[in-house]
């Protein structure tokens, strides 16, 4: 079942609204909805809330062979297959234009900017490395999946401990020992603008409604040591440069406020274990 | 006897119950359902349009997604969906929507066990949230036959159930459990809507952890009717208010 396009009114409301300096949920056009963390009981569970869209990571690991020409590089996977769970226009078994988009960009920002260190998933080189595979689950689509996604992934990974092994020759043992966390080289954070009145007004962090009525957007991926790992716009009106940078200077800013919020989540929920 | 799970002191006690209905904005109806450490995410739609080739010119089509937590949707995921279908398809009044589809989705949000039990009871949740018209409600716990003791122990985790004999999955429904005191008290004619048992277990054991889980089942319904019942009191009280 295809998304009913939004009404007239609905869309002529939503623009005179953007023009008059307001937007129709209250919030100023460069703030994100509010970011709500919640952790399973499990290591690598964590379910994100960002205004009404609602993403769960979770994390899981095995042992397995690496290839032969990388013997020593662990493996990180991506599961992002957008369930109908999140929007009935998404049906099961084929893939949108829009999935395809958010799973690349989740890959391009996870995987590619080597937030993870695979050298270190590395047991027995040529024999034995640990993969990491993160399921992301969208179980409610009211715009923005991907920076949800993004926070739900990094966060999710970060929360996770794997089990230690040692290696006895050329085997490995699982040990009850405490697992250990995995090691992460940067936090990077997604920041989805979406862009109005041919470019000219501009928000982050669009809704639903905001994104089915935008003219255009583009996603800039950054972590708090203000490197960008990712940048993508994808179509839509052509911009300005210095409307980009502009674009990642108010990054620069989110990017700082939800890596200091999803710490602030993970040491609160370090210490209730 | 004590649990694995150390937190049950009984064979026959139930994992603390929690359930939360309304919970997505994008589907007609959902609902969370955890028994303990399992906690399933339903959501339905409809019922709406319909897929030509699925369409039914005198009832509503059900189709049910089952999404696991860990890897794509594989061969347990489709006998999950069907065990749900065909469970769902007699209850619901499929009669008064024709030519329409109720989609429904089942996610796992954290496994520990009973996860088709827990599934089972989302999905009915889900489907009163939506408003679907439905002839009565069902409930689901899931017992095992303990291979070391050879005593029944209902709604196992999953470090009981890797210790188990036999697994049976039980669902009833609400009208069979209207009964009279001394009936329950003695073995009841039970109305099953699906079992489902993997294992190897004798026919007194079968009928033994029916009984078992039967009497569990009616918590299960006394949780869901209050569940429902605080949920239309709270949007009373919005409308009133």
């Amino acid at each position: 079942m295809k998304d009913a396009d939004p009404s007239t009114n609905e869309r002529e409301f939503l623009l005179a609204a953007l023009k008059d300096g307001a937007r129709i949920d209250g919030r100023k056009f460069y703030d994100f909805r509010t970011l709500r963390l919640t952790f399973g009981a499990e290591y690598g569970a964590v379910e994100v809330q960002l205004g009404n869209t609602r993403v769960l990571a979770k994390v899981s690991c095995e042992v397995i062979r690496p290839y032969t020409d990388k013997p020593t590089e662990g493996f990180l996977m991506f599961n992002t297959e957008l369930s109908p769970m999140a929007s009935a226009a998404f049906e099961v078994g084929r893939q949108t234009d829009e999935e395809v988009l958010v799973s690349r960009l989740i890959e391009k920002a996870m995987r590619r900017s080597r937030a993870l260190d695979t050298e270190g998933l590395c047991i027995v080189a040529g024999e034995k490395v640990w993969s990491i595979r993160v399921d992301i689950h969208f179980l409610d689509h009211d715009g923005n999946l991907v920076d949800a996604a993004c926070i739900a992934a990094i966060t999710a990974l970060l929360h996770f401990r794997r089990p230690d092994v040692t290696v006895v020759g050329e085997d490995h043992t699982l040990e009850q020992r405490n697992p250990v966390p995995l090691s992460i080289h940067h936090i990077p954070i997604c920041t989805t603008f979406a862009f109005f009145n041919n470019g000219e007004r501009m928000v982050v962090d669009p809704t639903f409604l905001e994104e089915q009525v935008k003219e255009g957007d583009m996603t800039i991926t950054l972590n708090v040591h203000k490197e960008v790992c990712a940048l993508s716009k994808a179509g839509g009106i052509p911009m300005e440069i210095d409307q980009i940078l502009q674009c990642t200077k108010i990054a620069v800013v989110k990017v700082a406020e939800i890596t200091a919020q999803i710490q602030a989540a993970l040491e609160a929920d370090a210490k209730k274990r | 006897m004590s649990r694995l799970d150390r937190t049950r002191t009984s064979a026959h006690q139930l994992r603390p119950f929690f359930s939360s209905q309304n919970l997505l904005n994008r589907a007609d109806g959902s609902a969370q359902f955890d028994f303990g450490e399992s906690s399933v995410m339903c959501s339905v739609v409809g019922p709406s349009e319909v897929k030509l080739r699925d369409e039914k010119l005198d009832k509503a089509t059900i189709e049910v997604v089952v999404r696991p937590l860990v890897g794509l949707p594989g061969i347990k995921d489709k006998a999950r969906e069907q065990a749900i279908r065909e469970t769902l398809e007699p209850l619901v009044l499929s009669g008064l929507h024709p030519r329409t589809g109720i989609q429904i989705v089942v996610q796992t949000m954290k496994d520990d066990g009973c996860i088709l039990a827990t599934a089972f009871n989302a999905t009915i949740l889900a489907l009163l949230d939506a408003g679907i018209p439905l002839k009565s409600i069902l409930g689901a716990v899931t017992c095992i036959v303990d291979n070391n003791s050879n005593e029944i122990l209902l709604d196992p985790t999953t470090e009981e159930l890797a210790n188990a004999k036999s697994t049976h999955t039980f669902v009833f429904d609400n009208k069979s459990s209207i009964t009279s005191k001394e009936e329950q008290q003695e073995s009841v004619d039970v109305a099953t809507l699906y079992s489902d048992s993997t294992g190897l277990f004798s026919e007194e054991e079968y009928f033994e952890c029916a009984q078992i889980c039967y009497k569990a089942v009616q918590a299960v319904h006394g949780f869901i009717r209050t569940a429902v019942q605080k949920k239309l009191e709270k949007e009373y009280q919005q409308i009133h208010s």
